[in-house]
């Protein structure tokens, strides 16, 4: 009579996994752990104005030209905003984009480039930096590329 | 004629490669999205959101953290030589009246000309706490001042 093996035979079908998945969970905790994720951010760049006087003062070479000023005053208004800029008084972003948009185009009829105009945003103190920065974005939307901040009125 | 059948498998355990898959994707994402040892100084706050803004190079540039503080003084943070400091705008202790922000601001500028500042503030600051940081960036002849926003996706205002 023919016997069996008592010892059946056991085929892998592959390599071992075991060490591989030990060594990936233990980076998977690390990475975890360590790990952190920041919402989405970007920045508003801004450049100071060249200004001979006053704080940030520089020597100006000799020839220089001083851009053309646009000076936009914020007030606060609850919780929103009011802009003057000139003859335009807004109280909202859009509509004070709207009308820098219109004063662009003002200022490249008169043979002013955008680039040579310094948009001066002149706040009250008791203003909120979100609203500011709205007004800020608004400029730049506009298509004015030179916006800086200025001191306080109020 | 003998037959030659194929040799019975036994299975050892349960079926690891689902898992395996998994987490290597985890892995894989968490090793592209996550942010290990990078930073910045940048505290948890809530920022004004715009639609407008570009990346910046983090080199050669200081990141202030801005407050509001008692009466009308801000309280502004930094990372300073890897180390989480305070930078008052004046500080009277020891009986020596010094402008530690103006100082760093300063040095830092010294070292390189195109050195620049990124303000990080909360939504809700008032400007006559903004207002003094600013004109101590002018007094140290730092030109280059960025305003750290959160982006908001076109796609949630249309």
């Amino acid at each position: 009579m023919r016997l069996r093996s008592a010892k059946a035979v056991h085929y892998d079908s592959g390599p071992n996994m075991t060490p591989l998945v030990d060594v990936v969970m233990v980076i998977l905790i690390f990475l975890m752990l360590a790990g952190s994720f920041g919402g989405a951010e970007h920045f508003l760049v801004s450049n100071l104005p060249l200004k001979q006087t006053g704080p940030g003062s520089t020597v100006t070479p000799k020839n220089f030209v001083p851009d053309t000023p646009l000076e936009i005053r914020v007030d606060p208004r609850g919780a929103g905003f009011e802009a003057v800029a000139g003859r335009i008084r807004v109280t909202d972003a859009d509509a004070l984009r709207n009308q820098l948009e219109t004063m662009l185009r003002q200022f490249r009829d008169a043979g002013t480039e955008p680039a040579k105009v310094q948009v001066i945003i002149s706040p009250n103190r008791s203003v909120r930096y979100e609203n500011l920065i709205h007004v800020y974005e608004a400029a730049l939307d506009a298509g004015f590329s030179k916006v800086a901040f200025a001191q306080s009125h109020g | 004629m003998r037959k030659h059948l194929m040799p019975e498998m036994k299975e050892g355990g349960v079926n690891v490669t689902p898992l395996i898959d998994i987490i290597m994707c985890l892995i894989i994402f968490y090793m592209l999205a996550a942010k290990i040892g990078v930073s910045t100084g940048a505290e948890k706050m809530e920022l004004p959101s715009t639609l407008q803004g570009t990346k910046i190079e983090m080199a050669n540039t200081l990141l202030l953290n801005v407050r509001s503080g008692p009466l009308n003084d801000p309280i502004v943070t930094a990372l300073v030589d890897k180390e989480k400091q305070e930078l008052k705008l004046i500080d009277r202790s020891g009986g020596k009246v010094t402008e530690p922000l103006l100082e760093t601001l300063k040095a830092l500028r010294a070292k390189t000309p195109e050195f620049k500042v990124i303000i990080r503030a909360e939504k809700d600051l008032s400007y006559r706490f903004l207002e003094p940081v600013l004109l101590v960036c002018a007094k140290a002849d730092v030109k280059n001042v960025n305003f750290n926003t959160a982006q908001v996706q076109k796609e949630r205002i249309e």
